[in-house]
This record gives C-alpha cells, structure tokens and sequence, in this order.
C-alpha cells in the first residue's frame, strides 16, 4: 500500500474533497476515489467506507445529483454532478479551509519563530 | 418530505446501492488485472481493500436518513409475529382494550357534542347570550333567568349599539305542528321543533343559507310581519330529502301558512343544544303560529301579541361582541340599561325588603361559544361522572394488562438477553417492547371505533327523559377519531412502559446461565404488586360510586310520590296547535273525557293542563289576607287546572275537604283545592279549608287538601300546589288526558291515541304512554348512572381480582422452593395457607386504604348527583370495603390452597 507519507483525512474534508472532484465533470464512485488518489499524488487514499455514505449523504441533502449513465464499458454507472447548491457549498468550503489553513500556518509560523 | 419518496423506493434504493457498490469492485478489479495481476487474486485484493460490502451499505442506508422507519418497520413485523404467536393473550387484550377504550370514546362523544363542540356558527367565540343575576335569579330556574321582553331586547339593542357587535334575540325552541299539503290528510299533522328569531338572527350568529336566504331585518320588522319560515339542513334532508324545489312553497305551521324562504347552512341546529330546531320564524308571527310556551308573564295580557308588551319575558338575547375582549365593555353597557328597568320597576314595590331584594338583580353575558343549553346542566355532571368512571376502568384493565405483559415479559427474559449481549442497545429493546403494546392497544383503539358510536347512541337513549333518544350530534367525527387514537397510545405506553423498561434492564449472565427459566429479580414482583395494589385501590373508588348511586336510584325508587302511577295511561297533545281557541275548548274537553271513559275497562278518565310528570310548570304569585308576602319566592304557588276525575284518577288522597263538584260552576263563587306543601306554607297550622286566596285580582276559597305529590319528578320535593276545575275554566286548555283502567293498560294505550283521532283527526299527538313509563324517565338519568356505573365497577373489581389471583399464583410459583422447605422442615399446610393468604390480604387491605385515602375527599364532586343520602355515606363506604376484601380474599384462597398441597419431594428436587 502507500507509503508512510500517506495522510489521515481530517474530519469534514472529505465532503470538500468530493465536490472539488465534482467541480470540472460529474465522475462515478470509482473514479472519484481515483481521481482523488491521483490528484493528491497518492497521499491521500479515500477511505472506501466513507465514501459510498458521504456520496449518499450529500446526495440527499440536495448538494450532488446522481443519475444511471452507460460507460463505454456498457455498464450502467452511477454518476454524480454538482448541483446548484453544491457548488455555492463547495466556494464555501474552500474558503473555510483557505481560512483554517492560513490560520494553521500562522501558528506553524509563529511557534518556529 | 423527500424521506417518504425515499421510504417508498426503499427496494429500489437497495437494488441501486448493490449495483454502485458492485461497480466500485469490479472496476478495481479491472484495474488490478491491468497491472498483471489474475483475476481471482485481483478480485480478493480488491475486496480486501474494500473492507466490507455490508458495513457500506449500512453506512449508506444510515445516510438515507431512514433508520427509524426501517426500525418502525422491524419492530412491527417482530411484534406481528410475537402477537400471533400467543393468539390467546392478543385476542384478551385487544378485545379488553377495545372495549376499555370504546367505553371511553362512547362517553366521550356525548362530553364532546354537549360540552365541549362549539356551534357551527361564525367565530363562536365571540357570542355570549344575556341572563340575570343576583338573588331573584338564584330562586329561577334557569331558563327564566334568560327570557327577556321584545322591548327588552330593543333596548338593550340600543345600548349596546356603541360598542362594536350586535345583538338578536330567540324564543325557546317548542314543538309545533306542521301540515304540509302532502302531509294534509290521513296521516295526520306532525310535531316539528320550531322557533321565533328576530330578524338580525342569522347575521348575528353568522350563520348563512345554503339555498334561499336566511332572515333579513325586513322579515321581521312589524307584529304579524312576514308569513317566511327557514328549514334547517336536518329537517330539510329528513322530511324533503333535500328537495330543492321546496323553497317558495307553503307548509302550515300550527295551522298558519307560511313560505319556506331558505334552508339554512348545514350543521346549524340552532343555538340551545340538545334542542336542534326544525323550523325557524320570525318573531313578529307570534300570535300567527300560536306561541305560547315558555314564557314569564306580569301585568300582560297572553292573548294578545307579545311583541308589543313589556309585561312577557319570553325572549333569549344573544350578543356578538368582537373581540372577545369587548365583552365586558358590552356586559357594562347592558346591564346599565337592564338596571333602569329594574329600577323602574322597583319604585313600583311598596315593600322596601322586596324592593332591595329586586334591586339586586342585574345581569352578565354568559359565554355562548358552545351555545345554551338546559341539558348540560342536567346532564353535564351526570356524564362527567361516567367519563371519570370509564377512566378509571381502563386504568384498571391498564393495569392488568401490565401485570399480564411482565409475566410475558418474564418468560421471554432469555430473548432479550441474547439480543443486548449481540449489542443490542436497551433503548432498542425499549422501543421494541413498546411498539408491542402500542400495537395492542392501536389495534384495540381500531376495534373500539367499531362500536363507540353506537355506544354513545344507546347513552343518548339511556338518558332521555322524552320519548325519543337526546338530541345530540355524536356522529363519527374527527374529534372523536382523535381521541380513541390518543387514548389508545396513552393506554398502550401507561401499561407498555414499565414492563419494557424493566425487561430492557435485564441481567445478560444470568439469564443466559439459568438456561431461559424465570429469572425473578426482587424489581419485578414488587413492581406487579404496586399493580395490584393500585387496581384494588381504583375498584374501590369505583365501588363506592357504583354504590353510591344504587342507593340513590333505591332511594328514589321507594319513595312515595303521592300517586299512583301503575293502571293509568295518559295522552299528551296541544289542542291549541290545532286551531282550537278558547270558545272551542269546552265541547273538545267533553268530547274526549266521554271517549276516554267509554274505553273498557276505564274507572275514570280525566284532563289537567300540566299534568304530573310532564314537564310543565306553571306558578303564578298569590296573596293570602293578612298573611305579609316575604321576599324571593315566598308567594309561589305552582298551578294547574284539572277537572274533578283527576284526584281519583291519579290516586291522590284527600286529607280533608271535598273535591270539585258539578255545582263549581262558571256562576259560583271560584274554589280551588290545595295540596298540604301549599297549606302549610301559606296557612301554617290553622286549616284553610273555607279561607281565600287572591290570584291577579281574582279570590279562591280552599275547599281541600290533598296530599303532596311529587308531580315534577321523584327527585324533586313536592311543590306548592293549587288546582283550579275546568268547570269554571271552560276556556283553559287542556294538554294531558288520562285514563286510570281496572286491567291491562297496553291496549289502553291504542285506544286512547284512537279517542283523540276521533275526536279530531288534525291534532298531533306528542305521545301516548303509561305514567309508570313518565315515572320512569323522571329519573332516567339516576337510573343510566347507576347501572353504568354498577357494570363498570362490577367488570373493575372482576379485572382486579384477576390480577391479583394471577400476581399471587405467580408468587406461589415462584416460592415453591421455599414452600417445599418449610413443608419439610415441618410447617403445617395451615400455616403454609396463611402465609400466602397473608400477602393477599395485606395488598387488598392497603389497597383498600389507598383507595379511601384518595376517594373520599373527591365525593364531594358527586354529591349534586345524590339524593336522599352523603357523599360520605358510611354504609357505602363499608360496604364498599367489604365487598371488595371478601372477593378479592377469595381470589387469594385459590392459590393458597395450591401451595399448602405442594410436594415437598417434587418441590426440592426441580433445582
């Protein structure tokens, strides 16, 4: 498996991290946790547990939609798109974590000092 | 409410989470065989990251936000099943909550249709009806305390004009006899409710027409104005089935033409429950349609229109004053225009006691939202008694039902202990057990709908004091449909929640060690014997009434009213509805005195005004020479005038004096003949048998005495009674016929209805009916109460005893052991009864005391309905006590006995 560099997912982020994924083109499951796992240079490898239920629950609360797409394969894939709500969410989030992160190294920053 | 799309598609959301779930590893076995791997080792790596298909999927359905309906779903299946596999408990508790709850939403719909619904009127909130208040009015029945004069009412109009709202008036509701030109004819004329209302009435009340029009000022705006009636929606469906084409036609109200203008909004029956109205007129028809009931009459002449005097009180007022919170502006406003009057007439009076004693009357808006209605008060407390007693009893039966579900609970302590000690958490359990008994008692709340309405029905029927069943709207509605669901899941969590709280605790190691057999924590049969303690104490509460009351309906029963009321039928009728006046009542008199007396069998055949039993009171003020009238009601003398076969028909006994004779004629000298209540009230000691009397100017000597009778009903004291013969009152009208026969009356019944047919075909006949049936009615209610309340505390104390018989033989059960030792070890069965005969006692003695610490200081609220004995009635109470330790000892001997035979040998040997 990945090496020891590999990071735990902080609480919440994996919602942020699904509607980025989302943010260019609607992905299936699978590819989602690809895409995340490639993106992040493998640092970050999506828990499979926790990811079937987060689609789920941003699902139901109106953030994604999801519809059954044939892929090229000739499978039926479940699909998911960002909704309107979702990606107002998502520009809400990412400020958040802008915010937090500055704030985490502004701390890094001033303990080194 | 996306989560009931969501719980609808349920198969179909778990179909597509298989599928999505499905994809994910295949397309990751894809991905592994692409980097060389085979594709069963692919499949197991991929799996292997996975981690679980189910723990996913549990995950997502959490997500979905259904859990609990899922569960809600899981525990009814299992409570499904459990139910189905003890069929005996289900059907026993089911049909004991059925009936438990029934009994209470029966009684509900007679409390809700007479004391709670509010009228289908507009804003019922804002409507109040005006009645006079102070020490005159506390002497008044009720419904006087609401009659008001036409000019009355003008103005009181007047003077509440500045503040916001309006005021309209109606007479009483009275039967009236209504022709149409089908009914014309052999089927005679039939008796309709009918009732005079300004012309304002319907704006006031907000109540409008659903075809024609209602009442406008103009209908009734002069004395003998507008011929136009409004039919209500009931009598519309019932006697027109809804026929739209009856408005603009003409019906004959007491033999008076008028146009049916409007059939007004469903639902509205009018403003006095219990009094729904057939027919509304205007009040200007008075004289037209022949009203003359329910009246107070001073210095007035009756014969005249009543409209244009002051002197007849005969109206009801009733205010809108919007907002609510304008009533006592609008009360102020009335009663300084009601106080002019009163003191007008006060300077009038020359005694200055009973001149301050009528300046103390005024008057107060009574709140109007549910309208008025003489039945509540009769009847109101009567029925909150029976709700409190149904209460009572499915607390009883509650209880029993606990008791039953903690030794079902008991056997199944196993189960629950296998399913905490999977991890189960006890809340679950808790929830489990609880839709259980929610589940029986839903199901016994379903049933009880079955068969509420009809029970209702019966009570109305139970409880009347005419010929037909009361007069209220107890229809399957959803006041009612609300309350046997709310009494059900009350019901079911009261006696669901301490069993599942008890047996959600239960100990997983030992449970599971003892192998399934009754494990018998000390919680547990202390719990079942608060059960038991407080079912014995509520049967008793519920004994005392039961005996309360018998001793009422006893006492009524055996008390001696005076008549005679066995062998004597009696016709009630108006002849003044059908068209009879003074001139003519003479020669109608003699022709059904002469048809009455022909019936075989007949000893003497009579006619009153009033009548006795019948509901009708006529008093007029009387003076006496030299005798000084005190204050209230002191000149009161109740009246009536009756030919000279009355006495000997109703038996009544002459204490001294003669009867009428045929010489008291219109030429002689007016006589008149008290009863003994009158004597002495007016005559103390000395006899007034040749003494006078003044009534409104005329003088009556006193030619006898007869004994007092209770002629207004058994429960109410003899009046002051004077009789005035028809021989020198040819022009009065006579109401009642009577017949007093040697043999068998129910023939009689037929051929008196036939003598008044004969004598005149076109007058309607309320009913025909012996006296023992009026006597009877009289106490209709006292007799509904009591048998009610015998039953349900009879069933209370059966339930009780069952309870207590299953909590000791339990007990006995469980002590076996224990038992067996002592029996070895030398006790003798004697000692082994008494020791379990011991624990019964105890419970039922404290039960006893609960129930008399709790009891007896509520009887006060029964006592109104008492007669002839206290709410704290020792012999009640004892009996009570008694009754109850003796069944309740006997249901304890049983088990007693069970256990002095226990086998010492067999007892041991079990662990």
């Amino acid at each position: 498996m990945a090496g020891a560099a590999r990071s735990d997912l902080l609480q919440g982020t994996l919602d942020l991290l699904i509607l980025k994924t989302l943010e260019r083109a609607p992905l299936h499951g699978y590819a989602i946790a690809q895409q995340i796992n490639r993106t992040s240079r493998a640092l970050i490898q999506v828990p499979q547990g926790s990811l079937y239920p987060a689609l789920h629950r941003l699902e139901n609360k109106g953030l994604l939609a999801a519809e059954w797409i044939e892929t090229e394969a000739g499978r039926d894939a479940k699909v998911y798109r960002l909704t309107k709500r979702g990606r107002a969410r998502l520009d809400a989030e990412i400020a958040d974590w802008e915010r937090l992160s500055q704030a985490i190294g502004l701390i890094l920053q001033a303990s080194l000092a | 409410m996306n989560w009931i799309w969501r719980a609808w598609n349920r198969d179909r959301l778990e179909r597509q989470l298989d599928a999505e779930l499905r994809f994910h590893v295949d397309e990751e076995v894809k991905r592994l065989v692409a980097t060389g791997l085979s594709p069963g080792d692919a499949r197991r790596m991929a799996m292997a990251a996975f981690g679980g298909i189910e723990p996913i999927k549990e995950g997502a359905r959490d997500e979905r936000g259904l859990r609990w309906l899922e569960d809600i779903g899981h525990d009814l299946r299992y409570a499904g099943r459990t139910m189905r596999r003890d069929p005996a408990f289900t059907v026993a508790a089911v049909l004991s909550l059925a009936i438990g709850i029934g009994a209470n939403t029966a009684i509900f719909g007679v409390v809700n249709a007479l004391l709670i619904h509010p009228l289908s009127i507009d804003a019922p909130r804002e409507v109040s009806y005006v009645t006079r208040t102070g020490p005159a009015a506390v002497n008044q029945r009720t419904a006087a305390n609401t009659r008001f004069s036409y000019g009355a009412l003008e103005r009181y109009r007047d003077a509440v004009r500045p503040v916001p709202g309006s005021l309209g008036a109606m007479s009483s509701v009275v039967r009236m006899q209504l022709t149409t030109a089908a009914t014309r004819g052999d089927d005679g004329a039939e008796l309709v409710l009918g009732q005079l209302v300004t012309g304002d009435w319907f704006s006031v009340l907000g109540v409008g027409a659903q075809a024609g029009r209602v009442f406008m000022s103009e209908d009734d705006a002069a004395i003998g104005g507008q011929p136009v009636a409004v039919v209500s929606d009931a009598y519309w469906t019932r006697r027109f089935a809804r026929d739209p084409s009856i408005l603009g036609s003409t019906i004959h109200l007491n033999g008076y033409p008028v146009t049916i203008v409007g059939v007004a909004a469903p639902r509205f029956e009018g403003f006095i429950v219990g009094d729904p109205v057939d027919v509304w007129m205007p009040t200007g028809l008075q004289q037209q349609v022949r009203y003359a009931a329910n009246a107070d009459i001073t210095d007035a002449d009756a014969s005249k229109p009543w409209r244009a005097q002051d002197g007849v009180a005969w109206l009801m007022i009733v205010a809108r004053i919007p907002p609510p919170g304008n009533r006592a502006a609008g009360a102020a406003a009335l009663d300084l225009a009601f106080r002019r009057d009163v003191e007008r007439r006060a300077a009038a009076i020359r005694d200055p006691q009973q001149r301050a004693y009528v300046l103390q009357t005024h008057t107060a808006l009574a709140d109007g939202s549910r309208g008025m209605s003489p039945l509540r008060e009769d009847f109101g407390a009567a029925v909150i008694v029976l709700m409190a007693t149904v209460a009572l009893v499915l607390l009883v039966a509650c209880a029993n039902l606990a008791n039953l579900l903690m030794a079902r609970g008991a056997a199944r302590s196993r189960e629950f202990a296998v399913r905490l000690s999977l991890g189960a958490r006890r809340g679950r359990l808790v929830r489990q057990l609880l839709t259980e008994s929610l589940a029986l008692s839903i199901l016994g709340g379903g049933v009880s709908l079955l068969f509420a309405q009809t029970g209702s029905r019966l009570l109305l029927q139970m409880a009347s004091d005419g010929p037909a069943p009361l007069l209220l709207d107890v229809s399957l509605g959803w006041p009612l449909v609300a309350f046997a669901i709310t009494v059900s899941i009350g019901t079911g969590v009261l006696f669901g929640l301490m069993p599942a709280l008890r047996f959600s605790r239960a100990d997983v190691h030992e449970a599971i060690k003892s192998g399934g057999r009754v494990v018998a924590s000390s919680a547990g049969p202390s719990f079942a014997r608060l059960l038991v303690v407080a079912q014995v104490a509520l049967s008793f509460a519920l004994l005392v009434g039961a005996l309360l009351f018998v001793r009422t309906l006893h006492n009524l029963l055996t008390i001696d009213p005076g008549f005679e009321a066995s062998h004597l039928v009696t016709a009630r009728f108006d002849p003044r509805m059908a068209g009879y006046t003074p001139a003519t009542m003479a020669s109608l008199r003699e022709r059904l005195l002469t048809g009455a007396g022909a019936i075989p069998g007949a000893r003497s055949a009579a006619v009153a005004m009033c009548g006795t039993l019948a509901n009708c009171h006529s008093v007029s003020d009387i003076d006496v020479p030299g005798r000084q009238r005190g204050v209230g009601n002191d000149a009161d003398v109740q009246e009536d005038y009756v030919n000279a076969g009355y006495f000997p028909a109703l038996a009544m006994v002459f204490v001294s004096g003669r009867n009428f004779l045929d010489s008291d004629t219109m030429q002689s000298p007016p006589v008149a003949i008290v009863n003994e209540a009158m004597a002495r009230h007016f005559f103390g000691d000395v006899s007034p048998i040749g003494k006078y009397f003044t009534e409104e100017g005329s003088k009556y000597e006193v030619v006898g005495i007869v004994r007092d009778s209770r002629l207004n009903g058994l429960r109410e004291a003899p009046p002051r009674m004077a009789f005035y013969p028809y021989s020198q009152h040819q022009q009065t009208p006579m109401r009642n016929l009577y017949v007093r026969l040697g043999g068998d009356v129910h023939l009689a019944i037929q051929q008196l209805r036939a003598v008044i047919r004969e004598a005149d075909r076109g007058i309607a006949v309320r009913e025909v009916v012996t006296l023992a049936e009026l006597e009877e009615r009289s106490i209709a209610r006292e007799r509904l109460v009591s048998t009610l309340t015998s039953a349900f505390g009879g069933l209370a104390v059966a339930v009780a005893c069952l309870g207590l018989y299953a909590m000791v033989s339990y007990s006995v059960v469980r002590r076996r052991n224990e038992i067996g030792i002592r029996l070895a070890l030398g006790a003798s069965p004697a000692s082994v009864r008494w020791l379990v005969l011991r624990e019964t006692i105890i419970l039922v003695v404290v039960g006893i005391a609960v129930g008399a610490a709790v009891t007896i200081p509520s009887l006060r609220f029964i006592a109104a309905l008492l007669y002839g004995l206290s709410a704290r009635d020792p012999i009640a109470l004892a009996a009570a006590g008694l009754l109850l330790s003796l069944v309740a000892t006997l249901a304890g001997v049983g088990p007693a006995w069970r256990a002095s035979r226990v086998d010492p040998a067999l007892a041991l040997r079990i662990d």
